[in-house]
This record gives C-alpha cells, structure tokens and sequence, in this order.
C-alpha cells in the first residue's frame, strides 16, 4: 500500500513541475482542455489516496470498527502506516477537499452575482459601451456575458483594432473561459502544488482567446498590435501603478506569440500528460484496492467471535 | 488586406463600437467605409436599421440618409461598478475577463520594442 501510495504522490508532484511546460508546448485550446481536467484528476486521485490511508486509522476507531464489523487489532497489526503518518494524510486529504469546496463556492457565487448584475446590461453576449476616458476592456462570465469597452478605449483604437479587441473578448464568452478558470482555480485551492500550472492554465486561456482573434481576423500581426497598443494605453492612463493583480497577464508574452506562426500540437507533451494520468489512476486505484484487502482480512478474522460470512467491506 | 468572415452578432458590435468612438453622428456609408470596404451597403444598412429598433443607436434625417449615433444608458453604470472592483484589484472582480492586464517597466519597455518591431515589419 506504501508503494502505489508514493507512486501517486509523485506522480502528483511530477504533474506539478511539469504543468507550466506542458501549457506551453501545446496550442492553448488544447493545453486548456487538456490540463484543466488532468489537474482535477491529479488532484482527486492524490487526495483519494491520502484519504484512504487516513481511513486505515479511522477505521480502527470503536464505533467505526463495530460499524464495519472489523477488528482494530488486526488493523493495528496489518496496516503498514504509523498513526501519525495516517493522521496526517487523512487530514491533508480533509482540507484539501474543504479547501476546494470553499473557494469553488465563493467563486460560482461571485459568478452568478455578476451574471445577475448583468440583467439590466443589454442582451446577452452584446457590446457594452461605458462612457470612460480611461482605456479598458474585460468580459463577464459565461456564454451570455457581456463585453464591456471604455469609449476611451474605442477612441483610441482604429476600426480593425476593435475589431481583434472584440473578437477577443468574444471568444471568452463562445468558449466559456469563466467555467476553465473556475476549474483551474478549485484544483489549484485543493493542491497549492498545482498553483504554477493553474497559472499557466490562465496565460493559456488568454492565449486561447488571442489565437481565436488571429483566426478571425485573419491577420496575427493586427491582434498583436491591438494588444501592445491597449496595454501601453491603459499603463499611460493608470499612472501611478496601482499594483493590483490582473487578469489578461504577461502581454509582453502574448504579443511575441503572435507575432511567431500558429503553434502546432506536439506529440511529445501529449505522451507526457497521457502517461502520468494513467499512472496516477491505475496508482490510486491500487491504494484503494489494497486498502479493501486491509479491511478484508481484518474482517476475515474478528476477535473473540465466530468467523462470520467472508464479504468485502469497501471503502467510503 | 484580406478579412475573415463575421460571425453573427459581432458586426453589430463592431458598429456599436465605430458609433461610440466617433465624436458625432455617422452616415452608413462613413461606417462603412471604416470597417471595411468587403461589406456591402446594405448589410451597413440592415446592421444600423436593426440596431436602431433595439434602440441601441438613434438617428436623425442629414439631406437624403440617416446619420446615427450610439446611445448611452444608466445601465452602464452597473458595468463602472464592475470596472471600480477591476481598478481596486478586487478580489471579487477575478471572475471578470480583462483584455490586458497591468505592466511592470520591463513590460513595457518590451512592448516598445515588440510595436516597433511590429509596425516596422508592416511597411512594404
């Protein structure tokens, strides 16, 4: 149980250091569909795992072992964990998972307060013009937001600029970024491992959306200029820096992208990703697996009482 | 230069867009010529016409054609709420998609660079 354990953990952790490598060396539509559900599944296998084990020490508790019909000392005895190792696991699976369930929650919430806000801004997916010297541009969520532009902003750009800047926007709303991100985010709050990759995630989505401007517009060049020009714009406006975290990062980054040719999927990223999953699944999979023979063969055998009929007793 | 097709919808933003930067009302054929001489007058036309039953844009007679001008409403004052929590590097606006976000100098000396680069390669 010890060896599919580390397995998973390091599986889980490879996953971790490699995340920010794989988002970049795949075309960001496919680096998002791709590494948002693996790092959930990642997640989920490492937490399953840490919780088994935890449940190796639960189990040996009174009632739970009266409940389960098996016997705690053979528990005690079979399980190849010391209490503190299993404590601990059990709790880091138990915040994880609270973790998660907390800022998913705060995060759908301020989703749908937003979207509510929206009701009286226009139809859904409609361009929203505020009357604002200051450029800016940003997107609600969901695939009826809407796409918000300062006249600042359109002032300043030409009529094919808004055009990329639209387009952009656009496709954050066509291919529901909001709910990625939210993902990206639940897994990066259950495993703080996986924060580097979450933040890669967002450059991909970013990116994601770039790349759709550049197809529809047609014209690479022109979405990078409409970027570069936006950012030192708004950066001329906000002087002093207030220095607040923003989404839409690293445009310096976004800009060299278009300005090289379209990226092109790579096998070798592929193969990477395919092989740790599988892994950590077949890995946590074993966890579980040796983790019902545990209670299998301390149920087997109770103490001080009859042998009763052999049956599995599975895990939570 | 060579423009993609429009998928629905966004043409209307764009005129949107062309109306609300413009400093005073536009003709179709002046919006037309902005966006792109691919597009026929009629599609201008129809563009602006449905627009204005949404009473998205107003327009008043000049000589023989409409000139048009987008509307503002109070209801862009829910979308400056959002845009403060944005400014105030809110932790409620990390649901909202911004098009840029903030630069460090070294960004935006890099930026310099890139747009030279950039514009530099654009002349035949």
């Amino acid at each position: 149980m010890t060896v599919p354990l580390l397995i998973t953990l390091s599986v889980m952790l490879t996953f971790a250091l490699v995340g920010p490598l794989l988002a970049r060396g795949l075309p960001p539509a496919v680096a998002t569909r791709l590494l948002v559900p693996a790092s959930l599944v990642v997640g989920v296998c490492a937490a399953w795992a840490l919780l088994i084990v935890g449940f190796t020490w639960v189990a040996q508790l009174g009632p739970v072992s009266r409940y389960g019909d098996w016997s705690p000392e053979q528990l005690r005895q079979d399980t190849p964990f010391p209490t503190i190792i299993a404590v601990g696991c059990g709790l880091v699976a138990v915040g994880s998972v609270t973790q998660a369930s907390v800022v998913g929650t705060r995060r759908i919430r301020r989703m749908l307060a937003v979207r509510h806000a929206c009701g009286p801004l226009g139809e859904p997916g409609s361009l929203v013009v505020l009357d604002d010297d200051r450029p800016d541009a940003f997107a609600t969520p969901g695939a009826g937001g809407r796409i918000v532009v300062t006249t600042g902003l359109l002032r300043a750009l030409t009529a094919a600029e808004r055009r990329a800047l639209i387009a952009h926007e656009k496709a954050h709303l066509t291919h529901r970024h909001a709910w990625w991100l939210l993902a990206t985010e639940v897994a990066a709050a259950a495993n703080p491992l996986l924060r580097p990759t979450a933040a890669a995630i967002e450059h991909a989505v970013e990116r994601w959306a770039d790349e759709d401007a550049a197809r529809e517009v047609t014209d690479r060049r022109l979405v990078a200029r409409t970027l570069a020009r936006t950012a030192l714009l708004t950066r001329a406006a906000t002087v002093p820096a207030t220095g607040l975290a923003a989404a839409g990062g690293d445009v310096p980054c976004r800009v060299r992208a278009l300005l090289a040719p379209p990226p092109r999927p790579r096998i070798l990223p592929l193969t990477v990703l395919l092989a740790l999953l599988t892994t950590c699944t077949v890995a946590a999979g074993t966890v579980q697996h040796r983790g019902d023979q545990l209670l299998d063969r301390a149920g087997a055998t109770p103490t001080g009482e009859p042998p009763i009929h052999h049956h599995r007793h599975h895990l939570p | 230069m060579e423009t993609g097709r429009r998928p629905r919808g966004t043409l209307e933003q764009e005129v949107v867009a062309a109306l609300a930067a413009s400093a005073r009302s536009m003709t179709p054929a002046e919006v037309r010529d902005q966006l792109g001489a691919d597009l026929a007058y009629t599609t201008v036309m129809t563009v602006l016409a449905r627009l204005s039953e949404k009473g998205l844009v107003t327009r008043k007679r000049v000589g023989r054609a409409y000139a048009y001008t987008a509307i503002r409403d109070e209801a862009e004052l829910t979308a400056r709420q959002m845009q403060k929590l944005l400014d105030a590097g809110d932790d409620r606006a990390a649901v909202l998609s911004r098009f840029v976000g903030t630069l460090t100098d070294e960004d935006e000396r890099l930026l310099v660079d890139l747009l030279h680069h950039a514009e530099g390669d654009d002349q035949p």
